[in-house]
């Protein structure tokens, strides 16, 4: 953070601000300023050094920091770096309290948007598939991949903030430009990814002989022929086309896949039933 | 059938840590694939907890608290559920058999816990007029109880007292249904995988997908997910240079005539409520 052109905060406060945003931030979630209390939390050592002895311009400064707020996590901090920076210049009026409140409301939702895509939904697929894929054949090395990958996303937080810092209240606009690119990218591989987990992970073989003559034939063997993993793919697109439905939503899906689950583990006994319906 | 006092204690306290870890820095801890290792590791069965929390883990891949929204508890499902499985001796797929509904069932622990830390904000509100900055700070840490409590308490009474339960399901299920949640443990990883899904642009970058499922699918045996990952991170970074040199001389763009400025593809909204 060589720009930070910070005057009256020292770098104790800077980095106390950080780690408060990176642990505290969703302690004191609840279901009516959501982040809002961990943030006022989080900002507090800059608050403490500009108005510790100003107890009206700490009031406003706690009224502003606790109103409503939600975002990612990893996102929060480009916003908390731009607001403890324009505090650091513009002290605690009226003006400066509106600029803030508007920085905090304007960009939390547009961050959220682009922070779970990158940070939640392909960070999953690439971190936790790859982990879940190592243990699921008893590796327990895999789980040494999330620890990696917080390391490498804690370092991604900390430069976010001092973005934050620097930009102020310019944020938003270069934000936006370099971050597309990014997660296009990003998109990519964790589409590249899940694409390999569909065979590797869902591994059914249907269950499934019947006879021909004196010769046993397997029904997998013949579905090999035509493609392997064609029934894991065909129910991880069934299911992604159920979640695009109206009525359905993960927790029910669940309970699709059960059913579905109880069908296809029995089929032997199911078919042997039918056949034995028209012999 | 019965549980050690120190494993109950040792798998209640780790609960509440993995639920902060969710929180805040993310090492791992609060993941399913982590609940089950270490249940597995506390009663000496590695293994079994290994693959019970990397089902569960794959399942649950996509789901997440977008927003604040609340999911099912799948880490204190995992704990129970490879608890279960090595008491009981059943196997992997009886363990995740037991753990997705009672992941399903604490959900409402987890909105219990985001409501009661109301609570707390009544009263930092309160501070916050009075300009008591510390009184604000201590509502935010004293925060961090529902949520322990929230995942602790149900883990603690469903191993002391869930053993007696899972011995009377022990005796009373068939065969039928073992084989089936055999089957429904191995296809609902179906369900992670669709979710992320709806969350990456497929539309727009479907040959991507292609070329990953073609890898494991045709040259499993030879071929692994990470080699997998590594492949798309290069066409990752060839992408994005292609990009950035279209933005450059813009008399080249018949393969990316739009450039970097496309939207990421609309977030596909996911709902989660029980």
């Amino acid at each position: 953070m060589s720009d930070m052109k910070l005057t009256k905060l020292t770098k104790k406060d800077v980095r106390s601000v950080f780690v408060r945003t990176w642990l505290g931030l969703q302690l004191g979630w609840n279901y009516e300023k959501m982040q809002g209390l961990g943030y006022a939390y989080a900002v507090m050592p800059a608050l403490k050094r500009l108005y510790k002895n100003d107890k009206d311009k700490m009031k406003q400064a706690l009224g502003l920091e606790m109103g409503f707020f939600n975002t990612t996590p990893q996102m929060a901090h480009l916003i908390v770096g731009a607001d403890i920076a324009l505090q650091d210049q513009l002290g605690m009026n009226d003006d400066s309290e509106k600029a803030i409140a508007g920085l905090k409301t304007g960009l939390m939702g547009p961050f959220a948007g682009v922070g779970d895509t990158v940070f939640v939904a392909i960070y999953n697929a690439i971190i936790f598939s790859i982990t879940a894929y190592l243990c699921m054949s008893g590796q327990w090395i895999g789980l040494l991949i999330p620890p990696i990958g917080c390391c490498a996303i804690t370092w991604v937080r900390w430069k976010l903030f001092g973005m934050g810092i620097a930009q102020g209240q310019r944020l938003a606009t270069t934000f936006a430009d370099s971050m597309s690119l990014f997660t296009e990218g990003a998109s990519i591989l964790g589409l590249t990814v899940v694409g390999g987990m569909i065979p590797s992970v869902i591994a059914y073989n249907v269950d499934l002989t019947y006879k021909v003559g004196k010769v046993t034939m397997s029904v997998q063997a013949m579905l090999d022929k035509i493609m392997p993993g064609l029934i894991p793919l065909a129910i991880a697109m069934v299911s992604y086309w159920l979640l695009g439905r109206k009525h359905m939503n993960s927790t029910r899906l669940i309970f699709v896949l059960i059913a579905v689950g109880m069908v296809l583990g029995n089929l032997q006994p199911i078919f042997g039933w039918l056949g034995g319906l028209f012999g | 059938m019965a549980i050690s006092w120190f494993t109950l204690i040792f798998l209640t306290i780790y609960v509440g840590i993995g639920q902060l870890d969710a929180l805040s820095a993310k090492i791992g801890l609060f993941s399913p694939v982590f609940g089950g290792a270490v249940t597995g590791l506390i009663m000496g069965d590695l293994k079994t907890g290994l693959v019970i929390g990397a089902t569960l883990q794959l399942t649950t891949l996509g789901v997440a608290t977008y927003g604040g929204a609340t999911v099912p508890d799948f880490l204190s499902g995992s704990i129970m559920g490879t608890a279960f499985a090595i008491l009981s001796g059943r196997g992997t797929a009886y363990g995740i058999g037991l753990a997705i509904p009672i992941g399903l069932l604490l959900t409402q622990m987890d909105i219990l816990g985001r409501l009661t830390n109301t609570f707390f904000q009544h009263r930092a509100d309160k501070y916050a007029t009075e300009g008591n900055y510390k009184g604000v700070e201590r509502m935010n840490i004293f925060g961090a109880i529902p949520w322990m409590l929230s995942r602790g308490i149900p883990v603690f009474i469903g191993l002391l007292f869930g053993s007696a339960v899972v011995k009377a399901i022990n005796n009373w299920i068939p065969q039928w249904i073992m084989n089936g949640l055999k089957t429904a443990g191995i296809i609902l990883p179906a369900m992670g995988i669709a979710i992320l899904l709806r969350y990456l642009p497929i539309k727009r970058y479907f040959p991507y997908f292609i070329i990953g499922f073609v890898l494991m699918a045709y040259f499993a045996k030879t071929f692994s997910l990470l080699g997998t990952a590594l492949l798309g991170l290069a066409l990752a970074v060839i992408h994005v240079y292609n990009v950035m040199g279209n933005r450059k001389n813009n008399d080249n763009n018949e393969h990316h005539d739009d450039g970097g400025h496309a939207e990421t593809e609309e977030l596909a909204e996911v709902e989660i409520d029980v």
